[in-house]
């Protein structure tokens, strides 16, 4: 499975390999930092998958595996890149600054997206498979007419690979040489759907066919990931032209929590797939460097149950939201439908009746 | 210290209740926040589910095997202090639940925290800002104006079918709204004054109709209802079973009656008869029993039970009588056999009797034939309905100056009008219209046929 | 006062043209608006004067042509899309009624969708049954856009730029088969607001309501009827969603009788939402039940048939008759 088209610099083990085109620029500090971006992330994850199980949340989908993939790519981004994501895209958020809980608005069904998409240069998410990859060529664009020194990252995943969207996309981005990365995580399986059924070649070879580069990454390699999206990046803002990276993941727990995976795949692979988990070979990594003090993996457990339990107290303390914010921002200018509906919600009494 | 209880949340499996597959825990274990209490199972996927709090087991609810509806309790663990505050929620009776589920009152389906409860099938919610009832305006007519009238489209059909022409009226309902009451209002002529019109009130006395004193029109309520008894019913039903069971036909026909009145007016001087209220119906009475003399067929009744029609050769006469009570029909029996003053004196008794409202019941049995008089109602005519058990019935309009014409010349005579209306199983229109000629024949020439007697 | 005549598809161009200068950031994009001026010429001129980054010829595909707009206009660019012809635009529907609808909703406000999207619709120009739909129902229904069309050359020139200058997503629907009737554009002063409804002709026994191309078929209708002694207000409702609903129930409160003209099948359409609103308003005032003269329930026709198909007068009378005939 892992042929030499994947790109890697860190085996399952931990141990660093070379490759002839790509070569670890991080430093250790960053490693470090980058260690502990990923053990937070799993953790606000299975909080939420918690407060899913225990009624707080309607909704949660899971990134456990992906962890490498998303805060190799997020942490490879610059400040004014912009990045357009799918609903699963938690550990670019969290690279991006998105506060954990406005990351977990959406799936208390408080809103329907949850953070500021212009402060944070983070779309909201989009549920519609593919849409927003036509959303960042276009944004592209605009960088480009703006002659601006910025990347655009857009986020799909395989399931999305075959929508119109995500193949126009690649057309578009082509024919104007946009300044964007189209970052597919390659988890597999796309809720049932495995991904034989999607293509029948390499997802990174159609890249080819439509006139850019594609890479395959090993997606649960932080430090490959993060130097194959960095150069992809760096290629755009300077003119080169759209890459496709297909970042070779797994997706470890469920497609949603609406989800029995048992269903349709075997334990061996998620064995297999266990094995080799992202942040294990980090960890690995670290230790055998001797990078940090062993009581660093404690430390940083800690901080992230810390983060986790603010998590959980924040989503707790997020309530029904008043019903009039039904009407706000569905026009930007006034609407005689949105003043009716304003109208016969307060002469209902409803209005003002969040808590 | 206090006793949290952790209820079967939706777990987004599609299911509305789950199966216990497995106790993670017991009573008296300690337990941590996310730790994995319980495996249950839904027809879906077997689930997982991580503890809300942090503290002691006290009781599990349901055992293994157990199916288990959502949103029922599940474990119940009493939290130490340092658990993480629990979410604010209702406090049912025994236990407080730290964490309910965000919706208690949803169905689960396959995504989602279910489908929510739409609500109890009554009003939940008070009625959105009911305008303040206002008091009933009088409906009013006003000048025209631009705007079509403002009301349902049934009322309209209402009013059209009425013949209520809507153009211009301002109804009481809201914002002019024209309601079916107003129509009703306009149709009876009911308060519903135009405000240019001085306001028609009407007498203010009270008038007779079908024995009840009614109420002036404006003091009166606006409906009443008057029991249908006594002489209205004997009215209502010898009216309703002679219309739908004797075929009606009429006959009619204008009158000289100057001679008649002439007569009149000069037997009114001699003493003989004084004290005898002569009148135009006394003459009518002789006539008709002259034509009953002459076409004893017009006498007579068609008695559907036997298949035959009853001719009498004795005119017992009906009077149809306004009187206080309402209509009656007494007769003079054997009025074929009077002569002009006993013809006379019998009709003054009989009226005298029926305005007293002491007619026996034996004087309204048996009548052959009938007169209406509607003269002194100051109308020319009437097309009557037949007394039951009759076949005919002569009604006599007022005797009026009218221009006639005589011998070529056109002149003002004393002029009536007849109408004859008749059983038509048994009398046919070539007989109806000899007895009417027969009786105005009479009337134009009463001396020597009263002579002829 | 600056009067000029032109031609609809002139004042589209003039229109277009104006809002370019006044703006740089609003973009002409789609399929051969450039060189070629776009297959009606609309934007004829356009790339010549302002460049391939301003005008774009783009490849074959409409959800892209969308999609991407989206994205420029979350940049803060303003583009404005040219939809061929109606019946291309459902493969970008999708990213008109999830993304274009609510994307500033999903943002809470901070996204603003302010593209348009130009939609030449309705027939009467004998092509085939993809040039010649009436899709403005489908999105006049999607909270979030608000769908508008132009009947003359004035509020082509006018509602074009004042829909390019609108922070909200507009469809922008021109009946194509009056692109080339002429007609006198006031240059210097927009006539209305973009989301006014406008009495074309006053009248007094029936309110006859339509839009795009169906205006000028009323107004035929109206002089024929005027012949047979029934005088029609004909109402050219411009805006599709939001419907200035007060224009309309003000004429129909005098006349108490309502006819709606437009080219779509019936059901769900643009006149199901004129009628129904205006009984809800006007219900006191009715002589008769509202009725439509639309298009068929029926695909759009080979074009041979399309004036059996769409509003003519001839249909429009027998409306009128109808709600004449009404008891009232």
């Amino acid at each position: 499975m892992i042929g030499e088209e994947l790109v890697q610099l860190l085996t399952p083990e931990g141990e660093r390999v070379s490759h002839p085109e790509y070569e670890s620029s991080l430093t250790n500090d960053q490693i470090v930092s980058y260690y502990r971006d990923m053990v937070i992330v799993r953790r606000l994850c299975t909080e939420s998958t918690s407060l899913q199980r225990q009624g707080q949340l309607a909704l949660w989908a899971p990134i456990q595996g992906q962890e490498a993939a998303q805060i190799g790519a997020g942490r490879a981004l610059q400040p004014m890149d912009f990045t357009f994501p799918t609903y699963r895209e938690h550990g670019i958020a969290w690279c991006r600054g998105v506060p954990p809980a406005d990351m977990l608005r959406l799936f208390r069904a408080t809103s329907n997206g949850g953070w500021d998409p212009q402060k944070y240069r983070h779309s909201v998410p989009t549920v519609v498979l593919g849409n927003q990859a036509l959303h960042a060529v276009g944004y592209a664009m605009g960088v480009q007419r703006d002659g601006a020194e910025e990347a655009v990252m857009a986020f799909f995943g395989d399931g999305a690979s075959s929508q119109g969207d995500v193949l126009e996309s690649f057309v578009w981005a082509s024919s104007y040489n946009a300044p964007i990365v189209l970052f597919c995580q390659n988890n597999q399986w796309g809720i049932s759907t495995p991904m034989s059924v999607q293509s029948k070649i390499p997802l990174y070879h159609r890249a080819h066919g439509f006139g850019f580069p594609g890479v395959r990454v090993d997606g649960n390699d932080l430090l490959a990931v993060y130097e194959v999206t960095k150069r992809a990046l760096d290629n755009a803002r300077e003119g080169g032209g759209p890459t496709l990276v297909e970042a070779y993941t797994y997706r470890l727990g469920a497609h949603t929590t609406s989800d029995d995976p048992t269903r349709y795949r075997i334990d061996a692979e998620v064995e297999v797939w266990r094995h080799r988990d992202p942040i294990e070979r980090v960890k690995a990594l670290l230790v055998r460097e001797g990078t940090v003090k062993a009581s660093y993996f404690d430390e940083v457990a800690e901080e992230a149950e810390g983060i986790a339990l603010q998590l959980r107290e924040d989503v707790l303390a997020m309530g029904k939201p008043d019903p009039i914010t039904i009407f706000d921002h569905v026009y930007a200018d006034e609407h005689p439908l949105i003043d009716e509906g304003r109208r016969e919600m307060v002469e209902l009494g409803v209005a003002g009746g969040g808590h | 210290m206090s006793r949290e209880v952790f209820l079967l949340p939706d777990v987004g499996e599609g299911l509305v209740e789950a199966e216990i597959v497995s106790w993670k825990v017991a009573v008296g274990d300690a337990v941590v926040l996310n730790q994995p209490l319980v495996d249950v199972e839904t027809a879906k996927a077997t689930v997982e589910l991580p503890s809300p709090f942090a503290g002691t087991v006290v009781e599990l609810h349901h055992a293994v095997g157990d199916v288990v509806e959502v949103h029922q309790p599940l474990v119940s663990i009493e939290t130490d202090a340092s658990a993480p505050a629990p979410a604010p929620a209702a406090t049912p009776a025994e236990a407080s639940p730290a964490v309910e589920p965000i919706e208690q009152t949803r169905e689960a389906v396959l995504v989602g925290y279910g489908v929510g409860d739409e609500g109890a099938a009554t009003r939940t919610r008070r009625r959105r800002g009911a305008p303040a009832p206002v008091a009933p305006a009088p409906v009013a007519r006003e000048a025209a104006p631009a705007l079509a009238p403002r009301s349902t489209p049934p009322v309209r059909l209402y009013a059209k079918q009425h013949g209520i022409d809507l153009a211009g009226v301002r109804g009481t309902g809201r914002d002019g709204l024209i309601t079916r009451a107003d129509v009703e209002a306009l149709l009876v002529g009911a308060p519903t004054p135009a405000p240019s019109r001085p306001p028609v009130t009407g007498p203010a006395t009270p008038t007779r109709f079908v024995g009840h004193d009614l109420a002036p029109w404006a003091s009166g309520p606006e409906v009443e209802r008057i029991p249908v008894r006594g002489v209205l019913r004997s009215m209502a039903e010898a009216m309703t079973q002679s219309a739908f069971s004797a075929p009606h036909a009429a006959v009619w026909v204008r009158v000289d009656a100057t001679r008649t009145m002439e007569l009149l007016a000069s037997l009114k001087e001699r003493p003989a008869l004084a004290g005898v209220r002569l009148s135009p119906l006394a003459i009518v009475a002789m006539a008709v029993c002259d034509a009953a003399r002459h076409f004893p067929g017009v006498n007579s009744s068609f008695d559907a039970d036997q298949s035959e029609v009853v001719v009498r050769r004795v005119v017992n006469l009906g009077i149809a009588a306004d009187t206080p009570r309402g209509l009656i029909v007494p007769n003079v029996k054997g009025a074929d056999r009077l002569d002009l003053v006993g013809m006379a004196r019998a009709l003054n008794a009989l009226v005298d009797t029926a305005r007293a409202g002491t007619t026996a019941p034996n004087d309204m049995l048996g009548t052959t034939i009938t007169i209406t008089n509607v003269g002194p109602f100051n109308v020319d005519a009437a097309v009557p309905i037949l007394p039951p058990g009759t076949g005919a019935i002569v009604a006599v309009g007022r005797v009026a100056p009218a221009p006639w014409v005589l011998d070529g010349a056109v002149v003002v005579r004393q002029v009536t009008e007849l109408a004859m209306s008749f059983d038509h199983r048994q009398v046919d229109g070539a007989l109806a219209s000899r007895v009417l000629r027969h009786i105005a024949d009479y009337l134009e020439d009463p001396g020597p046929r009263l002579i002829a007697g | 006062m600056a009067t000029t005549t032109m031609t609809m598809a002139k004042a589209l161009n003039e229109g277009l043209r104006r809002a370019m200068e006044a703006n740089k950031k609003v973009l002409v994009m789609g399929e051969d608006v450039g060189k070629l001026g776009g297959v009606f010429r609309i934007t004829d001129g356009l790339q010549k004067d302002f460049g391939e980054d301003r005008v774009i010829d783009s490849p074959l595909a409409e959800s892209a042509i969308v999609g991407t707009a989206v994205g420029l206009s979350i940049r803060g660019y303003r583009p404005v899309c040219e939809i061929q012809f109606d019946g291309f635009v459902y493969p970008a529907f999708d990213q008109i009624v999830s993304q274009v609808a609510k994307l500033h909703k999903r943002s809470d406000g901070v996204y603003t969708m302010s593209l348009v999207i130009r939609l030449p619709f309705q027939g009467g120009i004998g092509a085939i049954e993809h040039h010649s739909e009436s899709p403005e129902a489908y999105f006049a229904h999607t909270a979030g856009l608000r769908v508008v069309s132009c009947a003359t050359p004035e509020d082509a020139y006018w509602m074009i730029q004042q829909s390019i200058a609108h922070d909200d997503p507009i469809i922008f629907c021109e009946p194509k088969c009056r692109y080339w009737e002429k007609g006198e554009v006031d240059t210097e002063r927009a006539p209305r607001g973009l989301f006014e409804a406008v009495v074309r002709r006053p009248g007094a026994d029936v309110t006859v309501v339509g839009y795009g191309a169906s205006v000028r078929t009323m107004l035929r209708a109206a002089e024929a009827a005027e012949a047979e002694g029934i005088s029609l207000e004909v109402i050219d409702a411009r805006s599709i969603a939001p419907l200035d609903l007060d224009t309309m129930a003000a004429s129909l409160e005098r006349t108490g009788r309502l006819v709606v003209v437009h080219e779509a099948p019936h059901t769900a359409s643009i006149g199901s939402e004129i009628v129904s609103a205006l009984t809800e308003r006007c219900f006191y005032s009715l002589r008769a039940p509202g009725l439509q003269v639309s298009g068929y329930h029926t695909p759009y026709p080979p074009s041979r048939l399309e004036e059996d198909y769409r509003p003519s007068v001839d249909r429009i009378l027998d409306a009128v008759d109808r709600v004449m005939g009404f008891e009232s």
